[in-house]
């Protein structure tokens, strides 16, 4: 019991106490600056969940998370394939592909903004050029284009995780089922869903649950690209939590939709650890 | 056998090596720390935020500082940067973990109502005392007058925030001869002067603060108000329909990304001469000036039009103002400083870091010499005087009108967004205005209400 005292303890700092707060918090009408508020039970639980705001964003939420990660797997899988080839400075492709994960989201938006601009962006102008659009298109402001480019940023940024992920795993394939595939007559797109994916399988298994859980609370991304808008067309439930935690002053409330935030993620994670564990169960059998 | 000696250099780096050089390496790190804490700078310090810290202005602020340190040696003053959009989370999080800053300036007056109404500010009647209340313009503390007959904050400036910026020569070339002063005469100058990829406006429809502040001017130049005298929702009412449908026909004269516009995008669609007309304070003389000098002989600004010609002009100033948390600790030395930064010369060369943005409180140096010799100032005299004039009698959603009771929800409606949201339903979405409306009261009236 001693030995593992100290992992309780850190655990329990930075993982119990914070989860235990904010349910605490949630069962408050608080206001922010002052942490001070009354006991209100489950009126927060009770006005949110009967609030169109809550289950719009949730939905709006849904939409974002699917979407960029769909974008996220195939050009990370895609990319990943990529590099596996013998391809030239496949090294130094390698090191560069990792870059959009490693700059700030600050400057990630400031520099995607900018591309969007409909008055001096590049994107518009290229279209334009090109006689594919007679006028600038509105990327941000206007709905789906929102929620399409917000996507396409988040799944540009985040692509290099499934990458690594991805190329890890490719590299630990045996070529001896490529050649029998090969042996059998097996086109380059029958190796793919019949030998390289199924390999792929439990490692894109971990990528979409990090990634779906990661996803769902992404906050500065879409706040600082989007601020939600327009009207509520990018409003996912992390700028929810902040404005009424920031903007409206009003910690409890946001507790609560922090924490309705967390069980439906929570969905998320029983799911995982079931098929973890009926996996662990049929490899034991095997 | 001897095993021959092996070079010290070439021996392979063990895992234990390095265990040694990082438990040095901390040591040493531990030690240069100890040592330094016997050297560490034993002066009072207090902490400033603004939101407004442009590097010109920055250069003004550590003048003043410098000032202040030099005539007392055993204070520091350390400037810290907030922004427009992020302070009332950046001030929520320091209250809460009690990290007060010791004094805040150029946040809007109702920002301090609302704080010093929740018990978070100290009442500031000593610093204007040491600065002279005669010497401000008259009334110019009214905005910050409480409850209880104090001061919650006082003026560092005044904003004309929501001027018509126009080009004179694109008016000219439209045959146009005077700025419009009506929606009608602005619509149609608009219509005339959009061509060659020039939009006839600037005006905002994002998600955001600025459509929300923005729009309340527009609500009021139709001769409504956003709630009555004694804070009774009103904005259901025929001229916030007026003022929709004006903001719904001007979209067509603004370009295609207005409706993710804050003030940046804004004020950079007017000074890059994308649109021929723009809407923001003074700081449109500064960039003009640095970033295209070629329309700076053409621009010039009015008053924002109003519905008719029978109503008065309304003006957003945020009354940006000077406040103190309650319990950050040296309140003296704060308060010392505080009245320090008013000190004439010094105050006009923080005036002179965003000439025309940021207008002075104090009468005596709106009139000084010093203060008008500004370049800009000088070059634009007739528009810095303009918006002097137009500042001081402007008005804020903390205090619509002379006769509205101080609102201390408005800085929580503004963050809400709800009135940019009632913007985005009626313009973009094309909702019914009477709906949207009618939502916006009753979400107005929740957020009375919290």
């Amino acid at each position: 019991m001693a030995l593992i005292a100290p992992t309780i303890l850190v655990l329990g700092a930075v993982i119990v106490y914070p989860l235990l707060s904010a349910i605490y918090l949630s069962f408050f009408s608080i206001y922010t600056p002052t942490l001070e508020g009354h006991f209100v039970g489950l009126a927060n639980y009770r006005d949110l969940l009967g609030s169109g705001g809550f289950w719009s964003a949730l939905v709006t939420t849904a939409i974002w998370t699917v979407g960029t990660l769909t974008l996220q797997i195939l050009v990370g899988v895609g990319m990943a394939l990529l590099l596996q080839q013998n391809i030239l400075f496949r090294s130094l492709a390698r090191g560069l592909v990792l870059f959009p994960y490693f700059l700030s989201t600050v400057v990630a938006v400031l520099v995607w903004r900018w591309l969007f601009n409909d008055l001096y962006g590049i994107l518009n102008q290229m279209l334009m050029n090109a006689g594919i659009i007679a006028a600038p298109v509105n990327w941000l402001g206007a709905m789906p284009n929102a929620m399409l480019s917000i996507m396409v940023v988040g799944a540009w940024k985040f692509f290099p995780f499934v990458v690594i992920a991805v190329l890890a795993r490719l590299q630990t394939i045996p070529e001896s089922l490529y050649e029998a595939a090969r042996i059998d007559g097996a086109g380059p797109v029958s190796r793919f869903f019949d030998v390289t994916l199924p390999q792929l399988r439990d490692v894109l298994t971990i990528v979409i649950l990090l990634r779906t859980v990661w996803d769902f609370k992404e906050f500065d991304l879409i706040y600082l690209m989007t601020g939600g808008g327009p009207v509520n067309g990018t409003r996912t439930l992390p700028l929810i939590v902040y404005n009424q935690a920031f903007g409206l002053n009003q910690m409890g409330m946001a507790a609560a939709y922090a924490v309705s935030m967390m069980l439906v993620m929570l969905v998320f994670m029983l799911a995982y650890l079931r098929r973890a564990n009926a996996r662990s169960e049929a490899d034991s059998a095997a | 056998m001897n095993q021959p000696e092996r070079n010290p250099l070439r021996r392979p780096v063990t895992r234990r090596d390095t265990l040694r050089v990082l438990a040095g390496s901390g040591a040493a790190a531990a030690a240069a720390l100890t040592a330094g804490c016997g050297s560490k700078d034993e002066r009072t310090t207090l902490r400033w935020w603004s939101p407004q810290a442009s590097p010109d202005q920055l250069k003004a602020y550590k003048a003043q500082i410098a000032a202040f340190e030099a005539a007392n040696p055993t204070i520091r003053v350390v400037f810290e940067a907030t922004s427009d959009e992020g302070y009332p989370a950046q001030f929520a999080t320091a209250f809460a973990a009690r990290q007060l800053p010791n004094l805040v300036t150029h946040l809007p007056s109702f920002a301090a109502q609302q704080y010093y109404a929740e018990g978070l500010l100290e009442p500031v009647d000593d610093v204007i005392k040491a600065i002279g209340i005669d010497r401000y313009f008259a009334g110019a503390n009214e905005v910050y007058r409480t409850s209880d007959k104090h001061y919650c904050a006082t003026g560092i400036g005044n904003t004309a925030a929501d001027m018509l910026w126009y080009r004179k020569d694109l008016l000219a070339a439209a045959g146009i001869t005077a700025p419009p002063a009506t929606w009608d005469e602005l619509r149609s100058a608009a219509q005339k002067m959009q061509r060659d990829g020039i939009y006839g406006a600037a005006l905002p429809y994002g998600m955001n603060a600025m459509t929300s502040l923005i729009f309340i001017g527009f609500i009021h130049r139709a001769g409504g108000q956003v709630f009555s005298p004694d804070l009774q929702v009103a904005i259901d009412s025929q001229p916030t329909y007026d003022a929709l449908a004006f903001f719904q026909s001007m979209r067509e004269f603004c370009p295609t990304g207005a409706s993710n516009f804050s003030w940046g995008e804004s004020l950079t669609a007017f000074v890059s001469g994308s649109t021929a007309t723009g809407i923001y304070s003074g700081r449109v003389l500064a960039n003009v000036a640095a970033q295209n000098p070629a329309i700076a002989d053409a621009i010039g600004c009015t008053t924002y039009p109003t519905m008719s010609r029978d109503i008065p002009a309304w003006t957003y100033n945020d009354f940006p103002c000077l406040l103190i948390p309650k319990g950050a600790p040296h309140l003296a030395e704060t308060k010392a400083f505080a009245a320090s930064l008013y000190q004439p010369q010094l105050y006009a060369q923080q005036m002179h870091a965003a000439p025309g943005h940021v207008l002075p409180v104090l009468r005596a140096v709106a009139d000084d010499g010093f203060y008008r010799a500004n370049p800009l100032i000088t070059r634009y005299a007739a528009e810095v005087d303009l918006m002097t004039k137009a500042a001081t009698a402007g008005h804020n959603l903390g205090q619509e009108t002379a006769a509205h009771k101080p609102n201390l929800k408005a800085n929580e409606i503004i963050a809400s967004n709800a009135i940019a949201e009632l913007v985005q339903r009626v313009v973009l979405n094309k909702e019914n205005p009477k709906a949207a409306v009618a939502a916006t009261a009753v979400r107005l009236a929740e957020l009375m209400r919290a």
